[in-house]
């Protein structure tokens, strides 16, 4: 496990160490900084961050003590919200060049997975991964038979016709595993998905997770709190204080 | 993101809450309705009146108010001024500006009904080109002693061609007349006052009085309570006004306009209700907007989470503005449909006790109700959808 204070580019990558051809990054992030206006004017910085250069199949926590930007920076990646000074690119493309396409774009190459409110509530849980399909293009016959596997996967086969609100609080998260899956995107990012959950609901998602993303070798990028967590990926990027530059 | 979906997203957060949607439904509903309601019922009466007005264009009658003569003579109401001469009568009847006369006698009733004593060019009057008064039943009558009833009076009384009857001097409890008349005929409905009257040949209440000698101030021998005129033209119409101001004998109105006037003065009824209709309506709409304002306002975490799933805000706001303009749509439908249920129940209620009949056609102002708030409303709608989707964070 390599522990990246800040500037992931100091430390060598694998491929470096290995001398094989290194895949193309899936994500290279410049120095970066998002600030934010407040309400007297002044701008407030909610975040700085070193280069850093993510691969397909990476699993890679984020850590931080609130309020240091965690949240924000899985925002930027997601191209909800652009940052201030610096550069995301993506598969080689600069995010925040994506203008009107940004929606769609999020449709196919994201998936996200809030602390807690992941599905709709007015549809049952199997509909809110057939929704969720729809949204990113996933063809029916498709989305119907890799929403039943996943249930399976995920335990939740019993409670597929259930609405958000009857289950569990670890069912619920499972279930967001599956929606934030189901489109097969090439990145994952998760926002503290296990803060709401006893431990081990919390290792079952983290398993379910980072067993789905290596299947498919997307990426997947964490935020969380959780020492449980950091230690179970084992890349791990500290952001904030600790990493001040 | 298709439109199907957007639809049907829209729909399940309807459906998903039945009793949040029964409650706003409800909400609009009401209050839409209640807009309908006090449209239609100030607008009903208003037509009730201008159809009873409408076969009469001019009256003369003895001097003195001419409310009272309009009472007496469109809505057959309240006691009788007096009477005109007969040389009065008889003047106007000649006058070459005047297309038709009617005398009419009134004074006498029948189970609390008017008895109108008149002629048969009373079968003469047009209402745009089509006959006020049809026989639906019998024939008009062609002898003394002859009635004909109209539709409610014939409903009230259970009276048929046939059956025979004696008038009463004045209203109830007046003394009755000595000679019995027969029903020859019932009448269509009119829809104003005169379904209310029993129809009887003028010249038999003439004879009723003189003979029964006693010594009442009533008709007698061609004296009549009112002369209702059709001039000949506009023009004549007021040249008869004109050349009967200073007479003694006799006073001439537009019933139209003392009608209008009458009215008037009882509060300035439809202005007041045309304004509690417009607050109403706005009342409505502001709480439509508040309702979808706030109900959109706590689905922040439900925009917030479809927008991170790819769906763009343009498909956001059409949600939101789909699901406010269907809530509002069925309750300003249904809120239609229960004022205009309720003020025809209401009306159908009065039945045969009022003078006027109240009728409720659709029309362009009724319809301008229920399309002014669903116009109003998509827009608000619209602008709370903008707001919500708006309120993400930067
Ligand atoms: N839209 C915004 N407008 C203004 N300030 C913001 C906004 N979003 C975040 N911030 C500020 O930016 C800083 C970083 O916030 P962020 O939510 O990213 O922290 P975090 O690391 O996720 O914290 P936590 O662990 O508590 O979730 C905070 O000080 C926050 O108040
Ligand atoms: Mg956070």
């Amino acid at each position: 496990m390599t522990e990246i204070k800040g500037d992931a580019e100091k430390i060598p990558s694998i491929w470096q160490i290995s001398g094989e051809s290194p895949p193309r990054p899936l994500l290279e992030i410049s120095s970066i900084r998002k600030d934010y206006r407040q309400p007297d004017g002044s701008n407030m910085t909610a975040l700085r961050l070193g280069p850093l250069t993510a691969y397909p199949g990476e699993a890679i926590s984020v850590t931080g003590p609130s309020g240091s930007g965690k949240t924000t920076l899985l925002r930027m990646l997601a191209a909800i919200t652009k940052p201030t000074f610096g550069e995301i690119r993506f598969a080689g493309q600069d995010i925040a060049r994506l203008g009107n396409a940004e929606a769609a774009w999020r449709a196919v190459s994201v998936g996200y997975i809030f602390q807690d409110i992941n599905l709709l509530p007015d549809f049952s849980v199997l509909e809110n991964l057939m929704l969720a399909s729809e949204i990113s293009h996933v063809p029916v016959k498709a989305a119907e038979s890799r929403a039943s596997s996943l249930l399976t996967r995920l335990g939740l086969d019993g409670r597929k016709d259930s609405r958000p609100a009857k289950l569990s609080i670890g069912e619920r998260q499972r279930a967001a595993v599956a929606r934030a899956v189901i489109h097969r995107p090439p990145m994952i990012l998760a926002d503290e998905p296990t803060a709401s959950l006893d431990a081990e609901n919390a290792r079952v998602v983290i398993r379910m997770l980072t067993e789905l993303c290596a299947e498919r070798r997307a990426l997947l990028i964490v935020a969380t709190h959780d020492d449980a967590v950091r230690r179970a990926l084992p890349r791990t990027v500290k952001i904030g204080s600790e990493a001040a530059l | 993101m298709r439109v199907t979906t957007v639809l049907r997203v829209a729909l399940r957060r309807i459906s998903s809450r039945p009793f949040q949607t029964f409650s706003v439904v409800s909400v609009i509903a009401f209050s839409s309705g209640l807009a309908v309601a006090l449209f239609l019922a100030a607008s009903g009466l208003r037509l009730g009146l201008v159809n009873a007005v409408a076969p009469f264009d001019i009256a003369a009658g003895v001097r003195g108010s001419p409310y009272q003569l309009v009472l007496n003579t469109v809505f057959l109401q309240d006691v009788p001024a007096g009477n005109i001469p007969a040389d009065a009568a008889q003047r106007l009847s000649d006058d070459s500006r005047v297309d038709l006369a009617i005398p009419v006698a009134l004074g006498d009733t029948y189970a609390g009904l008017p008895v109108v004593g008149t002629t048969s060019a009373i079968t003469d009057v047009k209402v745009k080109g089509v006959p006020w008064l049809r026989i639906k039943e019998g024939r008009f009558w062609d002898g003394a002693f002859e009635a004909v009833v109209g539709a409610k009076a014939a409903a009230l009384t259970g009276l048929r061609p046939g059956d025979i009857f004696r008038t009463t001097h004045g209203s109830i409890g007046g003394e009755e007349h000595g000679t019995p008349f027969k029903v020859v005929g019932v009448c269509h409905s009119v829809h104003g006052p005169y379904d209310r009257a029993i129809l009887v040949d003028i010249a038999s209440v003439w004879a009723e009085h003189d003979h029964g000698g006693d010594g009442h101030e009533s008709e007698s021998g061609g004296e009549v309570t009112a002369m209702l005129i059709r001039p000949r033209s506009y023009a004549d119409a007021y040249g008869l006004l004109a050349s009967y101001q200073r007479d003694q004998s006799c006073q001439v109105v537009f019933p139209a306009q003392t009608a209008v006037r009458l009215f008037s003065i009882i509060g300035q009824g439809e202005e007041f209700l045309r304004a509690v209709v417009r607050s109403v309506a706005v009342c409505t709409l502001l709480t439509t907007i508040l309702i979808l304002y706030w109900s959109g306002a706590s689905r922040r975490d439900e925009r917030e989470l479809l927008h991170i799933l790819g769906v763009p805000h343009g498909a956001l706001a059409a949600i939101s503005w789909l699901e406010g303009t269907m809530l509002l749509s069925s309750g300003v439908a249904l809120g239609w449909i229960i004022g205009r249920a309720g003020v025809a129940a209401a009306f159908g209620l009065l039945g045969n006790a009022t003078a006027i009949e109240p009728t409720i056609p659709l029309s362009a102002g009724e319809i301008s109700i229920p399309a002014a708030l669903l116009a109003a409303g998509s827009i608000g709608a619209f602008f709370t959808a903008l707001e919500h989707t708006s309120d993400r964070q930067p």
